[in-house]
């Protein structure tokens, strides 16, 4: 079940974070903040931090499943779950990268 | 013991009852898969000939052909019929029938689920097709959006045929996902490592999980709405607190998902029967599974590109429609992985491979009509437009059936023992290639020109009148295509000669036995020492049929198999099989009492049904296990191995796993939809809270706290020798309060009928009582099973089972709990 783990646990931590950072997306629309900080719509500037935690958390990840204590003994399991980290890791930095680039709430 | 005698003795041993009698009784894999394969196709028949009735409709300008009332019959069902009643069955019987023999075992891990899984399909189905025949068939769209399909939009017994038959046939597929993980990650030939596995296999677990997590959303909003139509509860009623768009997130949580639902396993036909046809192997093995979980979890992340037209804000737009094109790398990696395929082999032109081609270029058709569609722009043009009718007929039937056709060409002679003699196929293949494509290209046209889906008639004047006569005669040569295949598959099978085991010299284990297959598969397991057993291995099929492998002694007379740890392949377990019995199919004829209640509203039969389900599944779990200690049991080559009785982790603690990960879903899914309601929809906060009792909340906690500690003495106990009972009968009480607790909680809630607070509060509360009396009913089970003399120190499998329904009824009554209470502590 841990090799099965290894290689599912990137994906699902990418699904994780995505619903995460819509759903406080919605959140922060529906409260309908208008502050600023750091000449910054508030907003934004959450939508980003958690955009900057997301990367960090599946690149941290991704450096787990490379490192010889969590890696696994098969080489084939390790080269899946290496392939499946990487997906992680590129579709977190894709699937949100609109936080930095799109309106927020309109 | 020679070859013939063991035959004859495991076909006595594993053969379903003779005649019409066995197919109510069977529980053979082989059998079940068979009989969902042809009852799949039966309703491909019935959806294909509605597709006719469509294209006959639209063929002329106003057409008198069929009014709208029918045609909007017509094309629910159609769509309907295609993606529950024939894509996923289909799926389902391929699985079903393949896998153990694939696996080199003896049948699934619960053999009378496979059963009972077929019948509710079954009943399910005609459920809806019967509705059909008395002109009360659903007429909303297989989308069933509200408000159109609420009480007061769609005031008949239509809808609520799609709701509850929907529901009904979808515990087929929860079953078939629950017994398919199960078998792939345990019931493995030994030495069958993760890397060892077919691709197949690894396909078919992908799709398994993503049945497991896509379908609960569905079952969630269907409940929900037949719930509101029923009793008035306005989960999407927006002058109520409700919101219609909890439908559609609801329901393409699953629409999505369910796109990749049904081409993950056509995939995984195309990576098995691809290297056969080429006469090589598949290229990027690794790459290819990885590019299929990736697929799995990027499709969950797409549902609301699906409803890009509705008014979301543009980053939460942008987010899906990155996903959505993020999709196409995966994808892309398998199509040039099997490009690759074909370019290091020497691919003949056999009719799957014809089948494959056709796949390719209609789904790279309708992979790139998908990034079209992806870009939000574009898709607010082409919404609702014919253009998406024929962009997802690309990607399902490019994606879905051609490959079926492949597999089905590929294991006709597994099916039926025979050699093609006719070659109707070759010429089918042509009709259909070119017929879908007429269809469907003109199809695109005609959407861009602006024709609406689901429209029942245009005027001449509107420009369309050539195109969709056009679309209507390809729709035609591809039904007569399609007719042409059906009559060569059946005149293979009736008239045509014996052929040899194993005609494409294939390397996977379902050619290493007798074909048509025997009702054991194979005389003795393989020990498996590669992914291409029978290419490395010529004489392992001779060697096991002599016996040689595991388990080829049948003199106890059991069904018997074994198990294997998930990533060596290691055997670990011995397992014994249920016989015959017709209790798979009187369960699901008193689960379809249940709905068919539902439906015709004859309330005072529900708690009937309920009940009568409760007794024949007591009556179903009571006639497992043993009274006696199995010892270790011989599996032959000098292993031993204990018996299922006798472990923690049985295969029914593994069962427990994965359905309560749907449970889990389901519940997952319903909190999403209280916070979806609480922050987005109008009509929030409610007009009153739920007043919270503290009382309630603490002995509710407490119990939810008590009964896993009590469940979890009583196991440490029995493996103790000592009495479980006492430890049993707090862990009752502490349901028995959970239950009251969450009961309180339903009958104090705000009207449910007001507000769409109350009504979800209502639901929560009911999901917990549910689950809290379930864990014990459960208990008391364990209890009769002790003073029966079922456990010791050494049978030990049943307690960590209902430890484990014990645990989640504890957990999900906390969240449900605090969710009724803290609003009221708090606001």
């Amino acid at each position: 079940m841990k090799d099965l783990l290894r290689i599912l646990i990137a994906p699902l931590m990418w699904l994780a974070l995505f619903s995460a950072v819509y759903g406080l997306h919605g959140l922060l629309c529906n409260l309908g903040i208008t502050s600023t900080a750091l000449g910054f719509p508030l907003p934004r500037i959450l939508l980003v931090v958690a955009y900057v935690i997301a990367i960090a958390l599946q690149g941290m990840l991704l450096l787990l499943l490379y490192h010889p204590r969590i890696a696994a003994r098969s080489p084939f399991v390790r080269h899946v779950s290496h392939v499946t980290g990487w997906t992680g890791l590129v579709a977190t930095g894709w699937t949100l990268l609109p936080v930095v680039l799109m309106s927020n709430c309109t | 013991m020679k070859a013939l005698e063991r035959h004859r003795k495991l076909t006595a041993i594993w053969a379903s009852e003779p005649g019409i009698r066995g197919w109510f009784s069977t529980v053979n894999h082989t059998d079940l898969g068979r009989m969902f394969l042809v009852t799949a196709f039966f309703c491909f028949m019935v959806g294909g000939l509605l597709s006719m009735l469509i294209r006959a409709q639209l063929a002329t300008p106003h057409s008198a052909f069929a009014g709208p009332e029918i045609y909007n019959q017509i094309f629910t069902m159609h769509g309907t019929i295609m993606m529950f009643l024939f894509a996923i069955p289909t799926f389902e019987g391929l699985a079903i029938y393949l896998l153990p023999k694939m696996l080199g075992t003896r049948d699934l891990a619960f053999p009378r689920l496979t059963a009972y899984g077929y019948w509710c399909y079954f009943f399910g189905g005609a459920m809806l097709i019967f509705s059909m025949l008395f002109g009360i068939a659903p007429d909303g769209g297989w989308f069933m959006y509200p408000p159109l399909s609420n009480a007061i939009y769609s005031p008949g017994i239509n809808t609520d045929f799609w709701l509850i038959g929907i529901t009904f046939v979808e515990i087929s597929a929860i079953a078939a996902a629950v017994e398919l993980t199960v078998s792939i990650l345990k019931y493995r030939a030994p030495g069958m490592s993760l890397d060892k596995m077919p691709i197949f296999a690894w396909y078919a677990l992908v799709t398994a999980l993503m049945i497991l997590t896509g379908f609960p959303p569905l079952i969630l909003g269907s409940v929900l709405l037949e719930v509101e139509r029923v009793f008035g509860l306005p989960f999407f009623q927006a002058d109520l607190g409700g919101d219609s768009l909890l439908w559609q997130h609801l329901f393409w949580l699953f629409g999505h998902p369910e796109v990749y639902i049904i081409f993950l396993p056509a995939a995984g036909i195309v990576s098995t029967v691809l290297p056969v046809m080429c006469r090589t192997t598949l290229l990027g093995h690794g790459w290819i599974i990885a590019a299929a979980v990736a697929l799995a979890f990027l499709s969950f992340g797409l549902w609301v590109h699906h409803m890009f037209t509705t008014g979301i804000p543009h980053m939460g737009l942008a987010f899906f429609s990155a996903a959505s094109t993020l999709v196409a790398v995966p994808t892309g990696v398998q199509i040039f992985a099997w490009i690759g395929t074909m370019w290091k082999g020497r691919p003949e032109l056999h009719l799957p491979m014809l089948h494959i081609l056709g796949f390719f270029v209609t789904f790279v058709i309708g992979g790139l009509t998908g990034v079209m569609v992806a870009v939000v722009p574009f898709d607010w043009q082409a919404h609702d437009t014919a253009f998406i009718t024929a962009h997802l007929h690309y990607v399902l039937f490019g994606g879905f059936v051609f490959p079926i056709f492949a597999g089905v060409y590929y294991w006709l002679p597994h099916f039926t023992g025979r050699r093609r003699f006719f070659h109707l196929g070759e010429l089918a293949f042509a009709l259909v290639f070119i017929g879908f494509h007429v269809t469907f290209l003109a199809m695109h046209w005609v959407g861009l020109l602006g024709q609406r889906r689901r429209i029942s008639t245009y005027a001449p004047e509107d420009g369309w009148t050539t195109i969709n006569l056009i679309s209507s005669i390809g729709s035609f040569i591809l039904a007569i295509g399609i007719a042409m295949i059906l009559i060569d598959v059946i005149l293979h099978a009736l008239t045509a000669s014996r052929g040899r085991r194993n005609p494409w010299r294939a390397s996977t284990l379902e050619w290493a036995m007798m074909t048509p297959a025997p009702a054991y598969n194979v005389a003795s397991l393989p020990h498996i020492s590669s992914r291409d057993p029978l290419a490395d291995d010529p004489d392992l099929a001779v060697r096991l049929a002599r016996g040689k492998g595991y388990l080829g002694d049948p003199g106890k007379g059991w069904r018997e198999t074994l198990t294997v740890d998930i990533a060596s392949g290691r055997p670990d377990m011995h397992v014994i099989y249920p016989a015959n019995t017709r209790l798979p199919i009187l369960m699901s004829a008193v689960t379809g009492v249940f709905f068919l209640s539902l439906l015709l509203k004859f309330y005072w039969t529900v708690p009937l049904a309920i009940l009568g389900v409760a007794a024949l599944a007591w009556k179903w779990v009571w006639g497992l296990g043993l009274r006696d200690d199995p010892g270790m049991q011989p599996i032959g080559h000098g292993i031993e191995l204990p018996n299922a009785a006798a472990v923690e982790r049985s295969p029914g603690w593994w069962g427990t796993v994965f359905l309560l990960t749907a449970n889990a879903t389901f519940f997952g899914s319903l909190l999403f939809g209280f916070a979806f309601l609480w922050t987005v929809a109008p009509g929030w906060p409610p007009p009153v809270w739920f007043a919270a009792s503290p009382f309630a909340l603490s002995i509710g906690l407490f119990g939810a706290l008590i009964g896993p500690i009590a469940m979890r003495l009583a196991v440490r106990k029995n493996r103790r020798g000592g009495s479980a009972v006492p430890a049993f009968v707090v862990a009752f009480l502490a349901a028995l309060v959970l239950t009251i607790s969450c009961s309180t909680m339903m009958l104090r809630t705000p009207a449910p009928s007001d507000h769409a607070y109350g009504a979800t509060l209502f639901v929560l509360g009911g999901y917990g009582v549910f689950h809290a009396a379930l864990a014990a009913l459960m208990i008391c089970f364990l209890v009769a099973r002790v003073l029966h003399g079922f456990t010791s120190p050494a049978r030990r499998a049943e307690l960590p089972i209902v430890g484990l329904w014990v645990d989640y009824a504890s957990i999900i009554g906390v969240i449900v709990l605090i969710s009724g209470h803290l609003p009221g502590l708090v606001l």
